[in-house]
C-alpha cells in the first residue's frame, strides 16, 4: 500500500479515536478530501519542480505511534537552550511530554493543542483561530489539518508578554521502525503582545522519521513575533514545514529559519500582510552536506498598502546537497508604497553540489519598491589572499570567511544566548575554530 | 513683466502663501529671503505650475497673461525658468539630449523648427566654457551620480541654453563650495540683460555678493513683511531674523 | 499631483496602429483547417522534395499529440487551429523576377511600411528579404553577397539550391519535438530567410527580413536558419508589422541560429506586429522559438525591441556548447493596453568559460501584463561559468502588472551567477521637472523610457536604433502614468 492510500485508510481510524462530534470534524472531513483529490506533489507541480516526495512515499511509515516512550532530560539537555530558563512544549513520538514540558496559565496560554482542541474554555479562540490562514486547498497542509490533534498551543492576550521563550520540541525515539508525525500548532498574539518561540524537531536515532507540520501564527495589531526554527536532524530525518502567517496593522514578525541538517527539508513559509505599516521579515542560513536536501518556498502577499518586507537568505552547500530558494513575492493592486526587498546568496564548496534559485516578483501595484538580488559564487578572492597574508592557513580562512558570510545574518536574532547557540553551531559545520567565545 | 498679485496658496488644505504681491520689471534682480518655513520654494513651485500647490486666491500674470491655466510646460515655453533646489534623476537621459528636446519642444510651441544641429552645437559649447563644465559632463544621465555642485551648475548651464524671460533660482547657492558660486554667479550676470529679470531665492547674503540685487524681499509666514534694497540683506545678515520677526509682530 | 486618475484614464488612448493598413492584391491562399493533406499540400506548391516533405509529415505527427503549453503567464483564447489558412501567397509573388516586376501594389506596400527595396537600402548597406504571409516576395542584394559567397535566400530556395545545408543543420538547434508552436512551425512553416556565411567571411552589411501578414485568417509560420561558419561574422535584422484586424492572426517562428567555431551572429529584432485596439480586441498571437546554438569561442547575441502582438510568448535562447562562448540577450518589452507578454531567455551554459549577460527592461501600461521569464543553467561540467542578469520593470498606471521568474540551476561550484532585479516607476517630480524646462508630459515619458531602455538601444545597430526609439514613443503614447 503506498502512502497515500495508507493515510486514506487510517484515517476512519484515527476519526474514530477523536471526538466526531467536535466542530472541527468538519474540517478535518474536508481537508482529507483535499488530500485524497491531490495526493503527495509531484515534480510536475511549479512549487514542487525541484523536491521529490517520490522515495519517501515508498517508506512504510507507522502513522500512529503504538507505545509510549520516556526520555531522561539529561539524554536530551543538549537539544534545549538550557543555559536560559524557558517554557517548553515537549513532544516524544507525537504524544505530549508532560515531565519535560513546561506550560503555563499566568495571563497567558502556553499548552497544548489537544487540551485547545477539546475544552470549552478555548472554543473561542479555536473558532476565530484554527484553520483560517492554512490553506485548504494545498495538499500536505489540508492532510495536516485532517489529522490535527497535536501540538503547540500559545495564546498571548493584549498588552502582554511572556516572563521567558518558549520552545517547543519534537523527539523520536526510534520506537517505531519509521514514523511519520503530523505536529500542528496555534500561536495567536494579541494586540501589543509579544512572544519569542524556538521550535525543533529532532530524532534520536537512525529510524526513519517524516514530520508533516504546520503552523499557524496570528499577529494582531502592533503585535511582535520572534520564531526561530532549527533544523539540525539526522540523515534520516525529513521534514515538510508549513507556516502560515497573518499579520494586522503595525505588527512585527521575524522567522528565521535554520537549516543545517536532516535528510530532506521543505519549508513553506507564506506571509499574509492583512494591515497596514507591517513588517515581515525572513531570514535563513542553510549549510548542508552529505546528500542533504533542503528547499526554501517563500511567499510575502502584500495585500495593503505602506508594508515592509525584508528577506536574506544565505547558503553554503558541500558534498553532494542541494539547495532550493523560491521566494514570491507578491504586490496587490492597491498594495501602493510598499517596500519589499529580497536577497539570497549561495556558495558551492563542491564539484557535486547544485543549487536552485529562483527568486520571483508579481507586481500589480506602481507604486512599489521592490527589488531582489540573487549570486552563487565563490568566497572573495581578495578577502582570501589578505587572510593567507597574515598567516592564516588556507582551510582556516576559507572557513573563516565562510564563517562571515552566514553569520551576518544573525544580527536580528534577539535571545542572545540562542545567537550564541546558532554561532556554534555555524562554526563547528564549517569547521571553524574561532579560537574566542562568542 | 512678472506681476504677483495677493497670491494665496495651499498644499492639503494647509495654507502656506498667505498674500503675496510682487511686480518685477524687465532688468531687474531681486531676492527673496526669508528663514526656513516661510515659503519661499512654495512660491517658486507655484510660480512654476507645480500642480499638488492649489492656488485659492490671487493671480500670477506673465506679460499681462493670467498664467492660472497655463500648464508648468507652457509656462515653460513663454520664457520662464525655474532652478530647482533638488534637480532631479533622469538615468538614462544625458544632459545633452535632455536640453535638445527641451529646446526644441519650446520652439515648437513657439512655431520655430527645430534648431539646426550645428547651431545646437555651438550653442552648447559657448554655454559650457561660460559655466566651466566639462564636455563629458554632458554625456552623462541627468543628475545622476552629480555632486551637488555639479547639480547646481547644470541647472544654470539650463537655463543659459533656454534664455528665458524671467529665472527664478531656487536656493542655488546651497550646497556650493566658494569656487561654483562663483562661477555659478559669474554665469548668472553674463546672463542678465535689460530684457530678462532674475528672481533669486536664498537664506544666505552670500550669494548677494556676487549677484546683487535691486530689490531684498522678506518673506515670513507667507507674506512678504518687508522690501528694500540691497543693504536690506546686510542687515538681515548682521541682526538675524529673529530681529524682523520681532519688528513685525509689533 | 500631477495628474488626477480621471485625466489618466481620459488620456489612456492609443494611438491609432500606424501599420493598420491592408494592401488589396490578389491572394492564392489555402482553404482554411490542418491536416496531412494540407501539409503535403503547402510542400507540393513549394515544389519541395521528398525529404522535406517527409519532415514536415513527421512533425505534423508529433504535434498532433502535443498540448499546448499553459505554463506561460498570459491568458487568452486558444487559437482554433483548424480555423486557420496555411499558406497565402500574393499571387503575383515570384521571387526569381527583378524589382521591376514587382506588383506595384507590392511596392506601395513595401513604401507604406518605410522600407523600400531599392537604392536606398543600398545606401545603407541593408539587404532585405521580404516576407509578406507566407512567402518571401523580394530579396535585394543578392549578387554583391554572392561575391563573398555568403548565401542570402528564402528557405524555400535554400531548400532547392542547397539541400545539403538545409538538411545537416535544420531542426538541430530546435527539434521538432522541442514544443507545440515548433512542431507546428516544423509542419507547416511557408517560408523565411536562410543565410550562410562562409569560413572567415565577415559579411559587409546588415541582413534584414521584413515580415508582414496581410491575408485575414492566415497564420504566418515562417523559419530562419542561419548558420554563421568558422570564424565568420554576420550581423542580422528583424523586423514585423501586420494590418489590424479585430480576430486574432497567429505567428509562430522558429529561429535557429548555428554559430561555429569563433563566429560571431548578431540578431537583432524589432516587433511590432498588431497590438490589439485599446479594447483588447484583435492583435496577433506570437508564439516564437529563436535559438542559438555556440560552439567553441563563438558568441551570439540577441537583442530585441517587443512592442507588438498582443500575446507574446518568446525566449530567444543560447545553448553555450563550445568552450569560452558567449551569450547575450538585451531587451525590451513594452506592453500597453491589454497586451500580453511573457518573454526573456534561456542561457544553457555547458562549454568550460562561457559567460552570459542578460538586459531585461519591461514596461507595463494600461492593463497590460509583462511577464521576464528567465532559465539560466550552469552544468556540471561547465568550469567557471559566469552570468550577470539584470531585469528592470517600469510601470505606468495601476492597472498593469509586471512579473518576474527567474530560474537559476547551478551544478557547478566554480560558476559565478548573478541576478538583480528592480521595480519601479515613473515619478511625478521627474515629469515636473521635464514640464518645467518645457518638455509635455507625453514627450517626457517617452524620453524616460528611452533612458531605462538605453542600454538595450544602445546593442541595435544605429539605423534601427532610432527605429525602435520611435516605436517605444508610439506604443506608450496616451499612456501617461
Amino acid at each position: 500500500m503506498d502512502l497515500k492510500d495508507k493515510l486514506i485508510s487510517s484515517f476512519i481510524a484515527f476519526e474514530n479515536n477523536v471526538d466526531v462530534e467536535h466542530p472541527i470534524h468538519d474540517v478535518r472531513m474536508a481537508a482529507i478530501k483535499n488530500f485524497e483529490a491531490k495526493g503527495f506533489p509531484s515534480k510536475k507541480e511549479e512549487a514542487w519542480k525541484y523536491t521529490s516526495l517520490n522515495s519517501l512515499q515508498k517508506v512504510d511509515f507507522s502513522i500512529f505511534p503504538k507505545q509510549e516512550n520516556t526520555l531522561e532530560y539529561k539524554d536530551v539537555k543538549r537539544y534545549f537552550l538550557h543555559e536560559i530558563d524557558s517554557y517548553k512544549i515537549v513532544f516524544v513520538d507525537g504524544i505530549y511530554s508532560s515531565f519535560l514540558s513546561e506550560t503555563t496559565h499566568d495571563g497567558v496560554d502556553i499548552c497544548l493543542m489537544s487540551s485547545a482542541l477539546t475544552k470549552p474554555m478555548y472554543k473561542q479562540v479555536i473558532d476565530v483561530y484554527f484553520n483560517k490562514i492554512a490553506s485548504k486547498d494545498e495538499s500536505l497542509t489540508t492532510l495536516n489539518t485532517a489529522f490535527s490533534r497535536e501540538g503547540a498551543y500559545i495564546y498571548i492576550p493584549k498588552n502582554k508578554m511572556p516572563k521567558k521563550p518558549i520552545e517547543i520540541l519534537h523527539f523520536s525515539t526510534g520506537n517505531e521502525a519509521s514514523l511519520m508525525l503530523q505536529p500542528r500548532n496555534l500561536v495567536v498574539v494579541e494586540e501589543n503582545a509579544e512572544v519569542q518561540i524556538i521550535e525543533r524537531h529532532q530524532s534520536l536515532t537512525s529510524n526513519e522519521v517524516l514530520t508533516n507540520a504546520v503552523t499557524e501564527i496570528y499577529a494582531a495589531k502592533s503585535a511582535i513575533v520572534d520564531f526561530y526554527k532549527i533544523q539540525n536532524d539526522v540523515a534520516t530525518a525529513s521534514l515538510i514545514d508549513n507556516t502560515y502567517i497573518d499579520q494586522k496593522d503595525k505588527s512585527v514578525v521575524r522567522l528565521h529559519t535554520f537549516s543545517f541538517g536532516g535528510k530532506m527539508t521543505r519549508n513553506n513559509l507564506n506571509f499574509y500582510q492583512n494591515g497596514e505599516y507591517i513588517d515581515s521579515t525572513m531570514k535563513g542560513v542553510t549549510i548542508l552536506g552529505e546528500k542533504q536536501h533542503v528547499d526554501h518556498h517563500t511567499l510575502v502577499h502584500h495585500i495593503e498598502p505602506n508594508c515592509e518586507s525584508h528577506q536574506d537568505y544565505k547558503g553554503i552547500y558541500g558534498d553532494s546537497s542541494t539547495g532550493v530558494f523560491n521566494g514570491k513575492i507578491i504586490v496587490d493592486k492597491i498594495a501602493q508604497k510598499t517596500n519589499a526587498f529580497q536577497k539570497n546568496n549561495n556558495i558551492l564548496i563542491s564539484d557535486k553540489a547544485s543549487i536552485n534559485s529562483k527568486p520571483q516578483l508579481e507586481i500589480f501595484a506602481d507604486d512599489v519598491k521592490c527589488s531582489h538580488g540573487c549570486t552563487i559564487g565563490q568566497l572573495d578572492e581578495d578577502a582570501m589572499f589578505y587572510l593567507r597574508s597574515r598567516g592564516i592557513p588556507e582551510k582556516e580562512a576559507r572557513a573563516l570567511l565562510m564563517y562571515a558570510f552566514a553569520n551576518n545574518v544573525l544580527a536580528t536574532v534577539r535571545i542572545p544566548e540562542l545567537k550564541k547557540r546558532i554561532n556554534k553551531l555555524i562554526a563547528k559545520k564549517l569547521g571553524v575554530n574561532l579560537g574566542f567565545d562568542l | 513683466m512678472l506681476k504677483i498679485k495677493d497670491l494665496h496658496a495651499s498644499v492639503e488644505g494647509k495654507e502656506i502663501l498667505r498674500g503675496i504681491n510682487l511686480e518685477v520689471k524687465a532688468g531687474e534682480v531681486h531676492a527673496i529671503m526669508g528663514p526656513n518655513g516661510s515659503g519661499k520654494s512654495t512660491l517658486a513651485s507655484v510660480i512654476a505650475g507645480k500642480e499638488e500647490f492649489e492656488v485659492t486666491q490671487g493671480s500670477v500674470e506673465l506679460y499681462g497673461e493670467d498664467l492660472e491655466e497655463v500648464s508648468p510646460e507652457g509656462r515653460a515655453h513663454k520664457g520662464l525658468f525655474l532652478s530647482f533646489q533638488y534637480p532631479i534623476e533622469i538615468p538614462g537621459v544625458s544632459v545633452t539630449n535632455f536640453i535638445k528636446t527641451a529646446i526644441n519642444e519650446s520652439r515648437k510651441a513657439n512655431g520655430l523648427e527645430d534648431m539646426p544641429a550645428k547651431d545646437m552645437l555651438k550653442m552648447i559649447r559657448e554655454k559650457s566654457e561660460l559655466l566651466e563644465i566639462d564636455r563629458k559632463f554632458l554625456s552623462r544621465s541627468l543628475n545622476e551620480g552629480f555632486s551637488g555642485g555639479e547639480k547646481k551648475r547644470n541647472e544654470v548651464f539650463q537655463m543659459a541654453m533656454l534664455e528665458p524671460k524671467v529665472a527664478i533660482l531656487d536656493e542655488t547657492d546651497s550646497g556650493l563650495d566658494i569656487d561654483a558660486l562663483r562661477i555659478v554667479a559669474n554665469g548668472v550676470n553674463k546672463l542678465k540683460s535689460k530684457d530678462n529679470a532674475v528672481i533669486l531665492i536664498t537664506h544666505y547674503q552670500r550669494l548677494l555678493e556676487y549677484i546683487v540685487p535691486d530689490f531684498v524681499h522678506v518673506l515670513h509666514n507667507g507674506k512678504i513683511v518687508k522690501s528694500g534694497g540691497k543693504d536690506l540683506a546686510l542687515q538681515l545678515e548682521e541682526k538675524g531674523y529673529d530681529w524682523l520677526k520681532q519688528e513685525t509682530a509689533v | 499631483m500631477a495628474y488626477t486618475e480621471e485625466e489618466l484614464k481620459k488620456e489612456l488612448e492609443t494611438k491609432e496602429y500606424e501599420y493598420g493598413f491592408y494592401t488589396d492584391i490578389e491572394s492564392d491562399t489555402f482553404p482554411i483547417g490542418l491536416s496531412e493533406e494540407i501539409v503535403i499540400a503547402i510542400s507540393k506548391k513549394k515544389e519541395e522534395p521528398e525529404w522535406m516533405t517527409l519532415w514536415r509529415l513527421e512533425a505534423f505527427r508529433i504535434w498532433k499529440k502535443m498540448e499546448e503549453p499553459e505554463w506561460a503567464n498570459v491568458h487568452y483564447d486558444k487559437p482554433d487551429f483548424q480555423a486557420i489558412s496555411y499558406y497565402s501567397a500574393p499571387k503575383s509573388a515570384d521571387p526569381n523576377k527583378s524589382l521591376d516586376d514587382v506588383d506595384p501594389d507590392l511596392l506601395e506596400m513595401y513604401r507604406k511600411l518605410g522600407i523600400s527595396v531599392d537604392e536606398q537600402k543600398k545606401l545603407q548597406n541593408v539587404a532585405v528579404d521580404i516576407v509578406v504571409d507566407s512567402v518571401s516576395v523580394a530579396t535585394t542584394f543578392k549578387k554583391t553577397l554572392a561575391e563573398k559567397g555568403i548565401i542570402f535566400m528564402p528557405i524555400s530556395e535554400a531548400i532547392q539550391e542547397h539541400p545539403e545545408l538545409v538538411k545537416k543543420y535544420m531542426g538541430t538547434v530546435v527539434p521538432k519535438t522541442d514544443n507545440f508552436y515548433a512542431a507546428l512551425n516544423s509542419a507547416v512553416f511557408t517560408d523565411g530567410s536562410f543565410c550562410y556565411i562562409p569560413k572567415g567571411v565577415r559579411c559587409p552589411m546588415e541582413l534584414s527580413t521584413y515580415f508582414r501578414i496581410n491575408q485575414a485568417n492566415t497564420g504566418q509560420f515562417e523559419r530562419t536558419l542561419l548558420i554563421a561558419d568558422e570564424d565568420s561574422y554576420v550581423s542580422y535584422l528583424e523586423g514585423c508589422t501586420a494590418p489590424s484586424r479585430d480576430e486574432n492572426q497567429l505567428h509562430a517562428a522558429v529561429v535557429e541560429l548555428i554559430a561555429l567555431d569563433g563566429a560571431e551572429i548578431k540578431y537583432s529584432t524589432v516587433q511590432n506586429w498588431f497590438p490589439g485596439g485599446k479594447d483588447g480586441k484583435g492583435g496577433v498571437f506570437n508564439f516564437v522559438t529563436k535559438r542559438a546554438l555556440c560552439e567553441k569561442n563563438a558568441k551570439v547575441s540577441w537583442t530585441q525591441v517587443e512592442t507588438g502582438s498582443a500575446v507574446t510568448w518568446k525566449y530567444p535562447s543560447c545553448i553555450l556548447k563550445g568552450d569560452n562562448s558567449i551569450g547575450e540577450f538585451y531587451s525590451i518589452a513594452v506592453t500597453n493596453n491589454y497586451q500580453q507578454a511573457d518573454t526573456g531567455t534561456k542561457m544553457i551554459h555547458i562549454g568550460k568559460n562561457t559567460r552570459s549577460t542578460i538586459i531585461s527592461k519591461g514596461v507595463s501600461a494600461g492593463k497590460s501584463q509583462n511577464s521576464y521569464r528567465g532559465l539560466v543553467q550552469i552544468n556540471s561540467r561547465a568550469d567557471n561559468a559566469r552570468n550577470f542578469s539584470q531585469c528592470d520593470s517600469l510601470l505606468m498606471g495601476n492597472e498593469c502588472g509586471a512579473h518576474t521568474f527567474p530560474y537559476i540551476e547551478v551544478k557547478n561550484k566554480t560558476a559565478q551567477v548573478e541576478h538583480e532585479a528592480t521595480t519601479s516607476k515613473i515619478g511625478e517630480d521627474q515629469i515636473f521637472y521635464c514640464n518645467q524646462r518645457g518638455i509635455s508630459t507625453e514627450k517626457a515619458i517617452a524620453l524616460i523610457v528611452n533612458g531605462f531602455s538605453k542600454e538595450v538601444l544602445n546593442k541595435l545597430p544605429m539605423e534601427f536604433a532610432i527605429e525602435a526609439q520611435k516605436l517605444l514613443e508610439i506604443s506608450l503614447e496616451g499612456s501617461v502614468g
